[in-house]
């Protein structure tokens, strides 16, 4: 197969709770999206009868075939088509990545077109990769399970340089819903809550409510978010149920604030040392309006250039994995039997 | 074992000590509220045993497998420290680390092969929020109780 004859590239994803696949038409320089298949989007419970399991393989074995079908459909494509196919090979869990790596393998086989593995948190990243970027680039990937800084010398030459120590951005939005009492997913529902303060309240209290930014000046570029968490129980453990109620908003406000102040904070420090041209935000959190607005506010302010994939390119998705792969291939041949070689990784760290 | 700690460094050492007890085959059921100190403690524990890397919460990701990198030099060192406590540490090779806070029901967490780690010798299992799976609780397995006192003051029961 030669790089230039690439054209076609059928995407598969199933190392979370989504069963996802895509098609991506490569021509020239630009990939397009021809279709994103994600399972909860689908009515495929309804197609099988019976209860699935939230979190379970077998979602993924009973989604796996009509996702793959309904994306090859949307995008017109027949099998005959298609140039390369493109698995989430890690990180992830073991039983679901192995639906999404053996359904590619037995269609690499059958189909014979040549299968590449990638890696689920590379593939978030390369949701940015629609848009024109400039390079070197610095990119805060930051979802329900993982939060980390990866260093980009193009398009495809990756460092992950910090991580959170213990719990992502993601989930601590989720268990500070949960320590207030807000219900799930914490996301959006603290978000909300959040701006609520600002309508409400403009004057400043003298018993404000006030969180720590853990590890805002440590000198290396993790983050730690689990204390954060504790801050918040001990904030609303202080106050009578009446009181926490009627302060909800101010806690939330005060919390995102704080995840957002480190998060970006951190991000633009590496620009800054790495001498970066671009700082690019990835992950199901990016749907969180205030974080993209402050981390663009931050970049520009610096002479960063920014960038943020679209919201469905930003959640667990299969385009991307497709992005991914339409660049690895510009420098990697992928040979007709590489099926043979992949293995699921379920701990696949970048670099 | 019922102990008090007064910080999160003072947990982490609690468990690290603890790990050395471990002769692998383990699994330890840890349960206690949100903030309660169930990673902290995972993250000491796995100090002991000779992870290597970062243990972070496996609460989205559900099941993290970190391997057991003990140096043999190091294994030396911590027999001697402990006086032969742990002479089979070397035999634990990894640590599950698990997590039942998304999860409804035990059957998930068998869907995901957890079962697999719960029955291998050369592996301990950690299962955070394991009080949301009881049901698949394996016989013999180590119950530890966290409870939030006031501030930074913790309670950790360990009960077999
Ligand atoms: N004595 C203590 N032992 C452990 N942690 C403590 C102690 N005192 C304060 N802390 C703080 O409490 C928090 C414990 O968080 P950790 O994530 O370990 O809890 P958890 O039980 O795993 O919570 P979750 O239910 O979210 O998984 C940390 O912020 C830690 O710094
Ligand atoms: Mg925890």
């Amino acid at each position: 197969m030669k790089d230039n004859k690439v054209k076609i590239i059928l995407a598969i994803e199933s190392s979370c709770d989504e069963t996802a696949a895509a098609v991506i038409k490569v021509t020239g320089k630009k990939p397009e999206i021809l279709s994103s298949v994600v399972s909860s989007q689908i009515d495929i419970h309804k197609q099988y009868g019976g209860v699935v399991p939230e979190v379970a393989a077998r979602h993924h074995v009973i989604n796996i075939l009509p996702v793959i079908m309904e994306a090859l459909e949307k995008a017109q494509v027949n099998k005959k088509n298609i140039d390369l196919i493109a698995v989430t090979a890690g990180p992830g869990l073991i039983t679901s990545l192995m639906v999404g790596v053996e359904a590619a393998k037995a269609l690499s086989a059958a189909w014979r077109v040549p299968l590449l593995a990638v890696n689920h948190m590379y593939g978030h990243i390369a949701g940015n990769f629609l848009q024109p970027l400039k390079f070197p680039a610095v990119c805060l990937v930051v979802s329900g399970g993982h939060t980390e800084i990866v260093v980009l010398k193009d398009h495809i030459n990756n460092k992950k340089i910090g991580q959170t120590v213990d719990d992502a951005a993601g989930e601590a939005f989720d268990k500070v819903a949960k320590l207030l009492d807000l219900g799930y997913p914490g996301g959006p529902i603290v978000s909300a809550e959040a701006e609520k303060f600002k309508v409400q309240n403009s004057k400043s209290k003298s018993n404000a409510i006030k969180l720590p930014r853990p590890m805002l000046g440590s000198q290396d570029f993790n983050f730690s978010f689990s204390g954060l968490k504790t801050a918040v129980l001990y904030a609303a453990q202080k106050m009578s149920p009446k009181e926490r109620k009627a302060r909800t908003s101010e806690i939330c406000h005060e919390f995102q604030n704080a995840v957002i102040d480190v998060l970006v904070g951190k991000t633009i420090k590496a620009a800054k040392k790495i001498k970066a041209k671009a700082v690019l935000l990835a992950g199901g959190v990016a749907a969180n309006k205030k974080l993209r607005e402050s981390l663009r506010e931050a970049a520009e302010s610096n002479g960063f250039k920014f960038a943020v994939p679209e919201f469905k390119l930003c959640t667990d998705n299969a385009a991307m994995i497709g992005l991914a792969a339409a660049q690895i291939i510009k420098k990697k041949k992928v040979p007709l039997d590489n099926y043979k070689k992949i293995v699921v990784d379920c701990g696949w760290e970048l670099n | 074992m019922k102990k008090k700690t007064h910080s999160e460094k003072e947990t982490y050492d609690l468990a690290k000590d603890f790990a050395k007890k471990l002769k692998g085959g383990e699994v330890l059921c840890l349960v206690g509220d949100l903030g309660a100190g169930k990673t902290a403690f995972t993250k000491g524990l796995a100090a002991g045993l000779g992870v290597k890397g970062i243990v972070t919460s496996p609460t989205f990701v559900l099941m993290k497998i970190y391997p057991v990198k003990s140096s043999p030099a190091g294994i030396l060192l911590e027999t001697k420290l402990f006086n032969g406590v742990n002479k089979a540490n070397h035999r634990i090779k990894e640590m599950a680390h698990i997590d039942a806070y998304r999860l409804k029901e035990g059957q998930e967490l068998i869907n995901i092969g957890a079962e697999e780690y719960f029955r291998d010798k050369e592996c301990v299992t950690v299962i955070e929020w394991a009080d949301r799976v009881k049901e698949i609780w394996p016989k013999g397995c180590t119950k530890i109780y966290f409870k939030i006192l006031n501030g930074d003051e913790r309670v950790i029961e360990v009960k077999k």
